[in-house]
């Protein structure tokens, strides 16, 4: 679960308000996407989740464990995968999946079984003992999303996971995150794929100029403003408008 | 032109980070803080600025009365040419080949030249920052000395302006041929590593044939032949790179026809040179540099039991983390030729020196003082030696800035602020210890100092180490350079590396007072190596603990 309670954050001296008094529960077992045009404030809350930002005001919470307070906790049961694969290129494959398995002490007959599966499920077996450096953007976002899978977190954290993924990946990245929910645990993740968060999603939350502008299921987001269609891209087009 | 003007102006704007300045100064109002840090800096390496002063003075004296004064010109731009033949050679593989914004220009519609002439500008603005400290206090006050009137000053400041282009250009030249021939390959990290060692070999070689210069014949005849010109000493100096001979009689003959046609000589040559690069570049660079990047890996599904053997069983944190540090700083050319390979030279070149040295004074002379030296100062001079080069290389004071744009890993992983220091600390002091140790195996082979001597200096240059290690990670902490582009801006071009040095500097001048201190005290040699050998320790744990403690408050401020 996680709990974001009046999260603001600003920049250059409060200047810039990137997220304005953000409160938001994701429940256990949910899919939540988080949509919004760019600079509206979604990497930000992300970010500020994982411990990459601290915010300016307000609390937030994994698992009932304050993310400032007991950081490290947190982080023992989340995994985050940013909007840019930017990873260690001088590593393979291998050697980066071997380095997050013994951070988060994942023993060794789950990492190899997890590993196994998850390589296969990529199609990365045949370049996983490659230096990083060679793989293609795709194949990168990939590593990092077996990386992010390797632990079995109780909570995941993607920035538009599916950019740069193939259509086959970009399937059976969908079917993961079903089945990462499906065990209890909670996936928070951003995207622009309307489509996705449409169909995907158990619950769908729409920031805009650091507000959370709409929060709910697609049948309590299409209530919201009736004029607008029965699409989540015309409901968003027509909420982000504003 | 205009375009190429564009090019040049973005390019050092991106190298120095002014916009980023400007932004962080003025409009966040970040790094105000730095500003005073600047200030006290600068003022605090003014005494060795008069120091220097002093010595350009002397040697002036000195040489006045024998007409060779000119040759401290000589000296100085000699110096300060090979400072930039030797070290360019780093600019010019990152600048050229590595830097990440290539990506971006190749694509655009200009021509090879037009790319490389942008990096080879940013290149020589670089090295007129580099060679600023030791070519232009002996240029001004040289002048000063001399009363010279307008004509030096302006033969001055153009041989200023062409001074690192012979070097740079010579570099440049190798450099674009050496990849064009790498580039064919697919082991091309590995050559490129061979690459710079055999240039920087070439570097020490020369460096060797010029301190091998004769000078051996002390016939009386050849006394007077030599007190006769004023240019003796000069010729001998510069012999072996003529360009530093042409910029010092530039100098000194001022508007006369030789002023006039060394300096001609001078600029002529570096355009020539300069001519030759935008030839090659137009032929060669783009030739060499598109699919530099390219890294072929083998592409091979490992088999169950390959598998089973390379997933590991599980190492703690700190092991992992080390790990880590290891491979990427191994595996990165740029990073490799300026830890280890800095550490490992730094002390072959002392050895290279002191032997060519012999018979002329300089290392030799030295050698020979400290032989007949009261064994304390042999211990404290050999440990001042062991623990420069354990420590002058940018480890400790890039380890933060080395993650560059990965530092979002480093704050997501569950591994504590303290697993994560340790782990950078035992690689930063590893590689200093590899620095200690081939200086021990110099020292041991060319100070005759007893074993008991040796392991004394030793014992201090690896606790004091400690200390270093720790001042240079807290350096980086305060103010990582995470931004990078280019590798070679997270440790050659970092001022935090800078600022260790000068740190360090700073440190062993206290050591040196406290030494003296402790001698004017009267306590005997032993005693005093005791004593500092406590005070040493006593400081490493003090500067261990703060770095922990600086640690994990920045590991909670630094945002990515």
């Amino acid at each position: 679960m996680i709990e974001l309670n009046h999260v603001s954050k600003s920049y250059n001296k409060g200047k810039v308000k990137a997220v304005d008094d953000l409160t938001l529960t994701i429940k256990p077992g949910e899919i939540f996407g988080f949509l919004g045009p760019n600079g509206a404030g979604k990497t930000t809350t992300i970010k500020m989740i994982v411990g990459l930002l601290k915010p300016d005001a307000g609390t937030i919470s994994v698992n009932g464990l304050d993310t400032q307070k007991d950081a490290l906790r947190c982080k023992e049961i989340t995994t985050y995968v940013p909007d840019y694969p930017s990873i260690y290129e001088r590593l393979t494959g291998l050697e980066y999946l071997n380095f997050i398995g013994d951070v988060y002490g994942v023993p060794k007959t789950e990492r190899l079984a997890r590993i196994q599966k998850w390589l296969e499920v990529f199609e990365l077996s045949q370049a996983v003992a490659s230096p990083i450096q060679s793989y293609s953007h795709g194949m990168k976002q990939k590593i990092v999303l077996t990386a992010a899978l390797l632990p079995a977190p109780r909570v995941m954290v993607l920035d538009e996971p599916m950019v740069g993924l193939d259509p086959r990946a970009a399937h059976h990245m969908k079917e993961l995150m079903r089945e990462h929910c499906d065990q209890g645990k909670t996936l928070f993740f951003s995207t622009h794929i309307m489509e996705v968060a449409e169909k995907l999603c158990d619950r769908i939350g729409i920031i805009n100029k650091g507000k959370l502008i709409a929060c709910g299921t697609m049948d309590e987001l299409k209530k919201i403003d009736t004029e607008a269609g029965q699409s989540l891209e015309n409901i968003f087009l027509e909420l982000t408008d504003k | 032109m205009k375009r190429l003007l564009t090019l040049i102006r973005v390019g050092l704007k991106a190298n120095f980070g002014l916009s980023v300045i400007y932004h962080r100064l003025f409009k966040e109002k970040k790094d105000r803080w730095l500003v005073p840090l600047f200030i006290v800096a600068l003022l605090g390496i003014l005494p060795a600025f008069y120091g220097i002063l002093l010595l350009i003075k002397n040697l002036y004296l000195i040489l006045l009365p024998l007409g060779q004064e000119r040759a401290i010109l000589t000296f100085a731009v000699l110096t300060g040419q090979l400072l930039i033949l030797l070290f360019g050679l780093y600019y010019v593989i990152s600048a050229f080949y590595f830097s990440k914004d290539l990506e971006m220009l190749i694509p655009l519609p200009l021509k090879p030249f037009e790319v490389m002439l942008s990096k080879f500008t940013v290149i020589v603005v670089n090295e007129y920052l580099t060679v600023m400290a030791i070519v232009l206090p002996v240029v001004v006050y040289f002048g000063i000395l001399a009363k010279a009137g307008p004509a030096y000053w302006i033969n001055a400041v153009l041989v200023y302006l062409f001074l690192p282009v012979i070097p740079l250009a010579i570099v440049s030249l190798l450099v674009v041929g050496m990849m064009r021939l790498i580039n064919f390959s697919r082991k091309k990290d590995a050559l490129i590593l061979i690459g710079s060692i055999v240039l920087i070999m070439i570097g020490l070689g020369f460096q060797f044939f010029i301190n091998g210069s004769p000078g051996s014949k002390h016939n009386i005849e050849a006394m007077s032949n030599f007190f006769a010109s004023p240019d003796s000493l000069l010729n001998q100096i510069g012999a072996k790179f003529p360009p530093s001979i042409w910029a010092t009689k530039a100098l000194a003959g001022r508007f006369t026809g030789s002023g006039l046609f060394n300096l001609l000589l001078f600029v002529g040559v570096s355009l020539i040179l300069f001519y030759g690069i935008l030839v090659m570049s137009e032929k060669l660079f783009y030739r060499g540099l598109i699919g530099i990047g390219e890294i072929s890996g083998r592409r091979k599904t490992l088999s169950e039991k390959e598998m089973s053997r390379k997933v590991s069983s599980g190492r703690r944190p700190v092991k992992a983390i080390f790990t880590r540090e290891w491979r990427i700083m191994n595996r990165t050319p740029i990073f490799l030729l300026n830890g280890v390979l800095v550490v490992v030279i730094i002390p072959v070149i002392f050895v290279l020196m002191a032997k060519t040295g012999s018979g002329r004074g300089g290392n030799a002379f030295i050698l020979k003082i400290l032989a007949s030296a009261k064994p304390l100062y042999k211990i404290l001079i050999t440990a001042a030696f062991l623990i420069i080069c354990g420590s002058l290389n940018g480890t400790a004071s890039s380890t933060f800035s080395r993650e560059g744009g990965q530092f979002w890993m480093s704050k997501v992983i569950p591994a504590t602020t303290r697993e994560q220091v340790t782990a950078k600390f035992f690689h930063s002091y590893i590689i200093s210890l590899m620095g200690i140790t081939t200086a021990s195996v110099v020292a041991a082979l060319s100070l005759n100092l007893g074993a008991g001597a040796l392991a004394a200096a030793i014992g201090l240059a690896l606790v004091l180490a400690l200390a270093l290690t720790a001042v240079g990670m807290i350096i980086d902490l305060a103010r990582p350079l995470l931004d990078w582009t280019n590798p070679q801006k997270a440790i050659k071009q970092n001022l935090n590396v800078l600022m260790a040095i000068i740190a360090d500097i700073g440190i062993l001048t206290i050591l040196f007072f406290i030494i003296k201190l402790l001698i004017n005290a009267g306590l005997v040699g032993n005693a005093i190596i005791l004593v500092l050998f406590a005070l040493l320790a006593a400081f490493s744990y003090g500067s261990c603990y703060l770095l922990l403690k600086f640690a994990k408050r920045r590991y909670r401020e630094i945002e990515v």
